[in-house]
């Protein structure tokens, strides 16, 4: 009786046992551990390029910490004794590094979500604003957009394509802020209606390797994967100006880092600056023929734009310090960007180094590294600093943009790209990142591999891929991407 | 026994927990249940469309027009009918034509009723041939392409080799990836110049096999080949460049009046007296199609008359900017 025993419960055993094992892979989580991988860098410091470091040339780390100084500056509307004036009248936040913080600064959502909380800082007044149900405190920091305008009724108006921010917050009701009343956007309709859609921070570490790619290597590196029999043909966006390749931005909707600075300087924080001259008004506001009410115009006092060049020098006697800044805030931003290093994957954290060289291989192997692009070769020569120049690109993205299909679609036009379609997103600091999504609506990769799949994306196969491994080799290249 | 049992309890409670971590998900989103009586947008819908494919009527078949039902993937624009294996769907369609001419056809994969331990999936996927980014110019050249670009996560199992399937010819080629221990198989036939790809990929090379069995089911045109294949019947000709030199008697240029910087791939079927007969825009936004359409109906083509009587005529022309790069010259890609 005891081998029949034995074999009874070992048959139970793998009854119950294997269909668990079978789906056993999950998401390791925020890989902990050294910030970017990077030795040195701290929450509130992160690293810059190793020539910036080593202040080649003469002067760029200085350049580089006032940006980041800056870059954590906290802006008022017209009180600020240090002169960070020129807040709202719409605003999303009060400093870049509110929610470009995870891992460190210059990364993207935090765990615990500073939009939550502008009312209970004093941020914004709580009897002109509320907290729109979709900001909560450990939910992504977002901005939203309506996708369209919406008609007399209340109604989404297909006719009339909008897809601009609608900022979270005004500026009405604060000590500083005189008598301008604007309302917050209708957000209970546009949620009611389905109209509106979420963005979360890009990170922006390495973003001046990114930029520093020509078309040519871009467009090399396209005509190569060509012919991968994963159902995968992606596209670039340009640049309305120069009719370049365009790519910052969830759509790959900006060309440099001082575009990308200047419209974020205005759109988020409302404060207009050389590139963006001027207060922003809502999409709609515009539309309407009204613009901004004089009542909320020029509530800084300093004239337009906000943000100038400072043609006095300030700071220490440090000749570099003062050459700095003289900067406006949006150069000061875009050249903080540009120098920051990328992060450092490891090789041995989560999961152990075989894990995470085998989940290299499986990444490769199954697809995702026809647009997940592991590297770039290579940047141009840098006339900024010597660590652009000349190097590889580790971002895993091949910067197009693609077909996500019906899942992902935001229905936001942004230049070339179109509802459905996506920017490659660098996947350099996946491993220390919390939410993922254009819109973060999952903190867990898993789902994030997932949505990769619908009806109209180009990814479906490679996930069809992901699904057809085992769950130790899921388990692997889960490992890989937390690694990153 | 009774520890025996124990360590059951215990194993069966760690399966369950790593169960649920593998599902959970946790979801953002917003709150949609104040204003019942708002109309909504709605939900899985792409309602704001980029450059996409079009076409100037919607009678006349075009590659993506394909679908799944009953079972039978058919597609009138290559004449082609498949019918599925048993159990195998297509649970999501494929994005727009590429404007490098590429498709995806068909996303085939198990139902949820399928029995197999195994997964594996089929994509059909078309490459038209006056579009490519690659040098080639037939189905045969394109997976040899294929074979000699592949990199280094893959082995090749079995080189491109010319095989019948459901009496045509197509060229198959097998690559493995050994970390991943998937398997592809490439079979690649033309029609109306195009590469039609039926790529199976799979862990399991019975399942795979068994697939490509099946595909022995499946109606193709007549002259279908790995080197040159027309649609058959009254299907037009496809000549590749045909809309260039001395070809064209009169034409008048679209006006583009947004700057865009895409590239307009166009398909035109030039009727036997030499008029345009029908435009397929493989990708093109709104404005882009309409300029394009009203300029290529005031086209006038010398009409294509092989053997003393005239036929109609299908080819390719690139708007926008200039083609990225030239393909081979020659006459390949066409079936005349």
């Amino acid at each position: 009786m005891e081998p029949i025993k034995r074999a009874s419960v070992l048959a139970i055993l793998a009854a119950l046992l294997l269909p668990g094992l079978a789906n056993a892979q999950s998401d390791p989580g925020v890989r902990p551990g050294a910030i970017n991988g990077q030795s040195g860098a701290t929450a509130t410091s992160p690293l810059p390029l190793a020539s910036v470091a080593a202040n080649n040339p003469s002067g760029s780390l200085e350049f580089f910490q006032n940006g980041l100084a800056r870059f954590q500056d906290v802006e008022s509307v017209s009180n600020s004794p240090t002169g960070n004036n020129g807040l709202g009248p719409r605003f999303n936040f009060n400093q870049c590094s509110g929610c470009h913080s995870q891992p460190t600064i210059g990364g993207t959502s935090p765990a615990t979500n500073p939009e939550s909380q502008v009312i209970a800082n004093g941020i914004v007044s709580g009897s002109t604003n509320s907290i729109p149900s979709f900001i909560t405190s450990t939910g992504p920091t977002r901005e939203a957009r309506f996708p369209f305008f919406f008609d007399a009724n209340g109604n989404p108006n297909t006719n009339a394509p909008n897809g601009g921010v609608e900022d979270l917050f005004t500026v009405s009701g604060r000590s500083d802020a005189g008598s301008c009343s604007l309302p917050q956007p209708s957000f209970s309709t546009a949620q009611s209606t389905n109209n509106i859609i979420f963005r979360i921070p890009t990170p922006v570490f390495g973003a001046g390797l990114v930029e520093n790619i020509d078309d040519s290597t871009l467009l090399a590196n396209h005509s190569a994967q060509a012919n991968n029999n994963l159902g995968i043909s992606g596209t670039f966006n340009h640049n309305g100006n120069d009719g370049t390749i365009s790519r910052f931005g969830w759509k790959a909707q900006n060309k440099s880092l001082l575009l990308f600075s200047g419209e974020a300087y205005n759109v988020e924080m409302g404060i207009s600056n050389e590139i963006f001259g001027q207060d922003r008004p809502l999409p709609g506001e515009d539309q309407l023929g009204s613009g901004l009410p004089a009542s909320c115009l020029n509530l800084s006092g300093t004239g337009y734009p906000e943000d100038t060049t400072n043609f006095s020098a300030t700071g220490s006697s440090d000749q570099f310090a003062q050459n700095a800044s003289i900067n406006s805030d949006a150069v000061a931003f875009a050249e903080f960007m540009r120098m920051l290093a990328p992060p450092v994957p490891s090789t041995t954290t989560p999961g152990g180094s075989t894990s995470i060289s085998n989940g290299r291989s499986l990444f490769s192997s199954i697809g995702c590294a026809t647009c997940h692009t592991p590297t770039i070769n290579s940047t141009q020569p840098s006339h900024i600093t010597p660590s652009l120049g000349s190097t590889t690109v580790k971002a895993f993205s091949d910067l197009e943009i693609h077909h996500m299909g019906t899942g992902l679609a935001d229905n936001v036009s942004q230049g070339g790209a179109g509802g459905d379609q996506f920017r490659t997103a660098p996947l350099w600091g996946l491993g220390q990142r919390i939410f993922f999504l254009h819109d973060g609506r999952t903190n867990n990769l898993l789902g994030a591999i997932e949505a990769h799949a619908s009806s109209g994306s180009e990814a479906t196969q490679v996930e069809n891929n992901f699904d057809a491994l085992s769950a130790t080799q899921q388990q692997d290249l889960l490992n890989f991407l937390r690694s990153l | 026994m009774q520890i025996s049992f124990a360590r059951i309890f215990v194993l069966l409670g760690v399966s369950i927990c790593l169960l649920a971590r593998a599902e959970g998900a946790p979801q953002g989103g917003g709150d949609f249940s104040s204003n019942a009586e708002a109309r909504k947008l709605p939900t899985g819908t792409i309602l704001v469309k980029g450059a996409w494919s079009s076409a100037s009527d919607s009678v006349t078949p075009v590659p993506e027009g394909g679908r799944v039902a009953n079972n039978v993937y058919g597609n009138k624009y290559f004449g082609l009918t498949y019918p599925l294996s048993p159990d195998w769907i297509e649970k999501y369609s494929g994005p727009p034509p590429s404007d490098s001419g590429y498709y995806v056809l068909a996303q085939i994969t198990p139902a949820g009723t399928f029995k197999g331990t195994s997964r594996g999936s089929i994509l059909v996927a078309a490459q038209d041939l006056f579009f490519t980014l690659t040098p080639a110019r037939n189905a045969l050249e394109l997976i040899h392409f294929s074979k000699d670009n592949l990199n280094a996560d893959y082995s090749v199992e079995e080189p491109p080799t010319e095989v019948r399937i459901g009496g045509h010819s197509f060229v198959r080629f097998d690559y493995v990836s050994p970390v991943a221990q998937l398997h592809w198989s490439v079979l690649a036939t033309e029609i109306r110049c195009h590469a039609i790809e039926f790529v199976v990929t799979s862990r399991d090379t019975k399942l795979a096999e068994s697939l490509i069995q099946g595909m022995n089911r499946m109606s193709l045109p007549g002259d279908a080949g790995a080197t040159l294949g027309s649609g058959g019947g009254d299907v037009p000709v496809c000549i590749k460049d045909y809309a260039s030199g001395e070809n064209v008697t009169e034409r008048v240029d679209p006006i583009f009046t947004e700057r865009r910087f895409n590239l307009v791939p166009v398909r035109i079927i030039i009727d036997k007296e030499g008029k345009v007969k029908h435009i397929h825009f493989l990708s093109a936004f709104p404005e882009q199609a309409k300029a394009v359409t009203d300029a290529l109906f005031q086209w006038r083509f010398r009409p294509y008359v092989p053997d003393g009587h005239p036929v109609e005529v299908e080819t390719g022309i690139m708007f926008g900017r200039a083609a990225r790069r030239a393909t081979p010259q020659s006459t390949s890609a066409a079936t005349e």
